[in-house]
């Protein structure tokens, strides 16, 4: 009768709470087709995780849902919970975020995955076992039957989803919910498996839903893209067109927030959506958007709903473009520090590191650095990327002093500053400040912003003066464009992004030469990242303050460096400008990285270098070069015994590799 | 503040929990001065009275002496006792845990195996032989022994959580500001690690309460005049057939102080929590 | 199992390490008593000559350590020395019999608390919120506020004085063994395990309510499992094992609470001969029992701690590649 495996109508979830009626998800329609993946867009409280629950009709018991969900013939709310059981996992299936968590870890991976088949398809252990191995193999998982005698803590990250991923396919469901599955995954695991999904859409017939934050993940696996905002669709259509040409101001908004291939300071001020989401009530109309929409006008409230713009696309609104309504110019970052960093400088480097090395434990240990060397002029953005295990957060550690280095110096100013927080005097832990991934931990839970930034200023600078300190706290607020107000604040009254601003607020407050930006953005939304960013360009502007830029997102690094650190398992593999770096890479691993990072331009399709193998063992000393058990050009033998020599391409760039390389 | 309101409103055992600690608190302030009889008083005509009789209240025991008296004097040294003790165990273990939490390393193995050791005799049994050793028990020497009986205890609380704020990163940022231990563990990592400490605590309030009355019932508890509720349990335990009462109450009083104590402790864990 | 079977040997060496240790502290703490010891044997006629003779004879008089090394050596061969009180009847001949009782004891309510309250744990873990778990839940919040003499009254007071269903005193007759008076278990048994159960059962259910809650207990029913095996067969092995933990640790508890309940109910075991000692100052049968005891408290926690080390995977087998 229907054409369609999955249709959503009109449906809403709300969630009785302490402080009333909140709505997570309003009406939402739209349809899966046979052999179709829809991705589906988003920011935090978009609600794309509770629809995505629904679907399945996992939710809270203080969940009201309205509307209908139909798969195939069956409305999925009328189902009783014994129904529902034979649907989950069977002919919907769901893959979610943390792996590990999700597995449990007192069953052996074998018989969590026998289980799957055993009841859904009835078959005896034996079959079902062979089914598992079967689906291992799907997921281009080696050695299967070793795998499923082992427990969940016996194995690494990116086999754990593998692993999850092919319980969600063992009885061959229909549908596939895949909620943020690669986002707790470094960039090169996470190709490896869009790849796999990828294979799988070709090899089985299903339909997939995928949801994410990040567009160039959605790009990869679906076709059709549906963007929520605050619980409602705001727009839905082809991939390309939405990229091309979004019609809802938000999708415009979102779309230029993100960092990517070819934006970088100088010549984008990265898009920025003031405000913050507000939770609405079951009563609210209109357009979630407008109280922050640059292209408000009065039909917002009134006129508000889906409706076709284009040929499969559709969108609640048709503004973006809009002419009536004047943004802002656009503006663009200028330097103030002199010419790019490096070329014929003759002052000397801010900072300068030889041959860092850090060791941790005593019976168990870790080789965290070995042999980091590096400098960096005053007024520049060092940016430094490599994933989990590199040790670019422990050369940070290191350079503010959160601990001291088992070799090698580290100088500031030259000055000799290898040494831990307990050791150094006043003036470097004035002039070094450092910027935490996570804002809300990094500020204390029980005292106000007031407290949280006079104490630094009281103690490091000694404003000792109430009421001057209290003025230029006021101030200081508001180059970070927060209210005065917020002095009385604590930090679980304020978002995300809000702390983070007071992070930044704190480390400006005594004036630092320089900034150490550990994942600063790493856990904000791509529209609060957006604004974090353009601040950090703009007080730079200004003050002239360096930063060190760590992240494992290479967009980020793009937008902001001005020379690029890349990093593996504790050694320098590439050093260079920005523009040196990324065109073309050279090393290996540098060139893996890039081809991983998936693009938000659907047009753009890269060519994936897959790593295989694993990380060099970080309790042993490493011989040779660390990249050899994964290098694709791995020239030989030499590469597993001798350490590869170093290979400047120009005075500011080099690389370090056995194989000789042309761009 | 409100939160607190909300939630006692569907917690009304907590309600009634509060009520009786009260009661028992305006109880021992206000002593028995209101009644018929003192709790020395020896009854010589009605001794073993079952309760109701010639205005004892709640009858007498084989000397005669008034029960409900009794009871009530007893309650102001346990309750003296049962406080002090979980103060001092508290702040005992704040300071143990807290350093061995934060320095870690050789400080935090020798605090382990202290630790370890501490534990291995029960801390009735350890209670009981200190105390019958150094002889006739004060509030003074029930206070320290029962504390340290219950370091263990509460310094594992306390060190728990200070490691689990340790690991923040607000305490990284204090470092990187040069800011000293002292600082680090008093002004930054102990306000937020007081809902835990203050559940602990009355828990431990109530605990020390049991430990007391079991001491007393040992007799190793304050000694004659004072009447103490636990002993009021032994030495009345003869005569249990024929006047159950004179056992049945002292129990009851327990029963009912510490019970009350448990509610509002896990009453008061419910509401912290979800401060967090 | 190799690593496991190393944490066995180092588990096993580092309770050695700390009995020596602890008894090093009785030994000092009982030592420093005040009163002399040839004083308590002899009486308070005795003459000074006697004393003295008394004092060389059991080197009373001898330095601290030699007199610690002297008492171990015994304790190792199995010789506990002799009661002062009981006018130098050797402890062995004593001690066994009631040891014997208090473990007989100890088994009994142990083997009726650990299954009720895990049961009823895990019952009210489960059916979190509804009314099976507001009344397990109340009653072992109010058993565990009990202390083990109140619960023991209360009982007494019920069943043995009302009811006169069970005798008011736990003694055995002179001549007969604990065999033949099975029914002078029951309510010291019930005593205790009102206590343990409070206890064991709360941390049962909050344990469940945990476990209930976690991520891969959602990834199990999202693979659309039933909810009856996903109860039994995922949650139920990760609930119980910190409730083997938590047993062990309240052993402590129910060692303390053996001496009370010995003590009201007049049993003869290892928790009344205690009270004796202290009370008459018998050294050497003070030193004896709190050795005894912490002994067996310590062997208790070991075996409960590498239990746990067994039954958890995580320990049993050491993670590999990450």
């Amino acid at each position: 009768m229907n054409d369609n495996i999955l249709d959503l109508k009109h449906v809403s979830v709300h969630y009785e709470t302490f402080e009333g009626l909140f709505t997570a998800v309003r009406d939402i329609s739209f349809s899966l087709g046979y052999n179709e993946s829809i991705g589906i867009i988003g920011e935090s409280g978009c609600g794309k995780s509770t629809l995505s629950y629904a679907i399945l009709r996992y939710l809270a018991s203080n969940a009201k849902i309205e509307g209908s969900i139909h798969f195939k013939d069956q409305n999925l709310f009328e189902l009783s919970d014994r129904e529902m059981e034979e649907i989950r996992g069977n002919r919907i299936s769901m893959v979610y975020q943390n792996p590990y968590s999700s597995l449990n870890p007192s069953i052996t991976i074998g018989k969590q995955l026998d289980e799957v088949t055993i009841f859904h398809r009835g078959l005896s252990k034996a079959d079902a076992r062979a089914a598992s191995l079967e689906a291992l193999e799907l997921m281009n998982i080696g050695d299967g039957k070793n795998l499923v005698r082992r427990y969940p803590h016996q194995i690494s990250g990116g086999i754990q989803q593998r692993i999850i991923i092919a319980m969600a396919i063992l009885a061959r469901p229909d549908i596939m919910v895949l909620d943020e599955p690669t986002t707790a995954l470094d960039v090169t695991t996470e190709a490896v498996i869009l790849d796999s999904i990828n294979d799988l859409k070709q090899k089985l017939n299903m339909s997939f839903i995928y949801i994410s934050h990040d567009m160039g993940v959605i790009n990869k696996v679906a076709e059709q893209i549906i963007v929520m905002y605050n619980g409602e669709m705001v727009e839905r259509g082809p991939k390309e067109k939405i990229f091309a040409h979004p019609f809802h101001p938000y999708t415009r908004a979102l779309i230029n927030c993100m960092p990517r291939g070819g934006v970088v300071k100088e010549n984008t001020y990265l898009n920025t959506i003031k405000g913050y989401v507000k939770r609405r009530g079951d009563l609210a109309t209109g357009c979630p958007f407008a109280d922050r929409c640059e292209k408000k006008t009065a039909t917002c409230e009134d006129d508000y709903g889906i409706r076709k713009v284009d040929d499969g696309h559709y969108a609640a609104c048709a503004r973006a473009y809009a002419e009536d309504v004047k943004s802002p110019p656009a503006k663009a970052f200028h330097r103030t520090t002199s010419a790019v960093p490096g070329e014929h400088d003759d002052s000397p480097a801010l900072i300068n590191i030889e041959n860092l090395k850090k060791i941790y434990g005593l019976r168990r240990k870790v080789h965290a650095l070995n042999g980091v060397t590096f400098s960096m002029p005053a007024g520049s953005v060092l940016g430094v990327v490599g994933e989990s295990g590199c040790g670019k957060s422990t050369t940070g550690h290191i350079i503010t002093g959160l601990y001291s280095p088992t070799k090698g110096k580290v100088e500031f100013k030259q000055r000799d500053i290898s040494l831990d927080w307990r050791k150094r005097d006043s003036d470097t832990l004035r002039e070094i400040q450092l910027i935490f991934q996570n804002p809300g931990k990094s500020l204390n839970p029980s005292h106000t912003v007031e407290q949280i930034i006079a104490r630094p200023m009281n103690k490091l600078i000694g404003r000792k003066n109430k009421k001057e300190r209290r003025e230029e706290i006021i101030q200081l607020l508001k180059t970070v464009d927060l209210g005065g107000d917020y002095i009385t604040k604590k930090p679980k009254e304020m978002s995300g992004g809000e702390q983070q601003r007071v992070a930044i607020a704190r480390a400006l407050a005594i004036n630092p030469e320089l900034i150490v930006c550990d994942e600063p953005t790493s856990a904000l939304d791509v529209s609060v990242q957006a604004s974090v960013l353009n601040l950090l360009n703009e007080i730079q502007e200004k003050t002239g303050t360096s930063y060190i830029f760590i992240s494992h997102d290479l967009n980020v690094i793009n937008y902001i460096s001005d020379t690029i650190l890349v990093m593996y398992a504790g050694f320098v593999v590439e050093f260079g400008l920005r523009d040196e770096v990324m065109a073309p890479p050279f090393h290996p691993y540098t060139e893996a990285l890039f081809s991983a990072v998936p693009d938000v331009d659907p047009t753009k399709k890269k060519k994936v270098i897959e790593l295989t193998g694993a990380l060099p063992d970080p309790s042993r000393k490493v011989r040779g070069c660390p990249f050899a058990s994964r290098c694709h050009i791995k020239v030989g033998d030499i590469c597993d015994k001798v350490y590869p020599p170093k290979r400047e391409i120009s005075p500011t760039h080099y690389y370090y590799c056995h194989a000789e390389r042309s761009s | 503040m409100k939160y607190v309101l909300y939630q006692l409103k569907r917690h009304p055992l907590a309600i009634i929990a509060i009520l009786v600690i009260l009661g028992w608190i305006f109880l021992a302030f206000a002593g028995p001065s209101f009644l018929a009889y003192t709790y020395t008083q020896m009854d010589s005509t009605f001794q073993m009275a079952p309760p109701g009789v010639n205005n004892h209240l709640l009858g007498t025991d084989a000397l005669g002496r008034d029960i409900l008296s009794r009871i009530i004097v007893g309650s102001r040294s346990i309750l003296t006792v049962a406080l002090f003790t979980s103060i001092l165990s508290t702040i005992l273990g704040i300071l143990l845990g807290f350093s061995a939490g934060y320095f870690g390393k050789a400080f935090d193995t020798l605090f382990l195996r202290s630790m370890d050791i501490l534990m291995s005799i029960p801390p009735l049994v350890l209670s009981m032989v200190v105390l019958g050793i150094l002889g006739d028990s004060t509030i003074a020497s029930l206070t320290l022994i029962v504390s340290i009986a219950f370091i263990p205890a509460t310094a594992r609380v306390s060190r728990g959580v200070l490691l689990s704020e340790k690991s923040q990163e607000y305490v990284q940022a204090a470092r990187i500001r040069g800011e000293s231990h002292v600082y680090i563990m008093f002004a930054e990592i102990l306000p937020n690690t007081v809902g835990p400490i203050i559940v602990e605590a009355t828990a431990r309030f109530a605990y020390s309460i049991m430990m007391v009355a079991s001491l007393g019932f040992l007799g190793v508890g304050l000694q004659p005049p004072t009447p103490d509720w636990g002993m009021m349990v032994i030495e009345n335990r003869p005569i249990i057939a024929d006047a159950p009462w004179t056992v049945l109450f002292p129990a009851l009083a327990i029963a009912s102080l510490v019970i009350a104590i448990s509610i509002f402790s896990d009453f008061i864990s419910k509401v912290l929590i979800h401060e967090r | 199992m190799n690593s496991y079977l190393s944490t066995v040997f180092s588990k096993v060496g580092s309770l050695l390490a700390t009995l020596l240790v602890i008894s090093l502290i009785i030994f000092s703490l009982v030592e420093l008593m005040p009163g002399d010891v040839a004083q308590m044997i002899l009486g308070q006629s005795a003459t000074e000559d006697s004393l003295r003779e008394l004092r060389q004879a059991r080197g009373l008089d001898d330095p601290f350590f030699t007199r610690y090394g002297r008492w171990i050596a015994g304790v190792v061969r199995g010789d506990l020395g002799d009661s002062i009180y009981m006018q130098g009847v050797p402890i062995s001949s004593i001690l066994w019999r009631k040891v014997g009782h208090s473990l007989f004891l100890a088994l009994t309510a142990f083997i009726i608390f650990v299954p009720v309250s895990i049961v009823l744990g895990v019952i009210a873990g489960v059916k979190e919120k509804k009314a099976a778990d507001s009344i397990i839940s109340f009653t072992g919040l109010a058993t565990m506020a009990l202390p083990e003499f109140v619960s023991g009254v209360i009982l007494i007071s019920i069943f043995a004085v009302r009811l006169k269903w069970l005798p008011i005193v736990s003694v055995i007759p002179i001549g007969q063994t604990l065999f033949q008076n099975l029914d002078i278990l029951v309510l010291p048994a019930l005593s205790i395990t009102f206590v343990m159960f409070g206890y064991v059962s709360r941390m049962q259910r909050s344990s469940m309510i945990i476990v209930m809650n976690s991520d891969y207990i959602k990834a199990a029913r999202l693979k659309g499992l039933p909810e009856r095996y996903i109860i039994f067969r995922h949650a139920l092995r990760n609930a119980l094992l910190p409730t083997i933990t938590i047993i062990g640790m309240n052993m402590g508890w129910l060692f303390g609470g053996l001496i009370v309940v010995e003590t009201l109910f007049g049993f003869p075991g290892m928790g009344s001969l205690l009270m004796t000692a202290i009370k008459t100052r018998d050294v050497p049968l003070i030193e004896a029992c709190v050795l005894l005891i912490t002994v067996i408290f310590a062997l208790s926690t070991m075996t409960t701690d590498l239990l746990y080390g067994y039954l958890n995977p995580r320990i049993r087998f050491k993670g590999g590649q990450r």
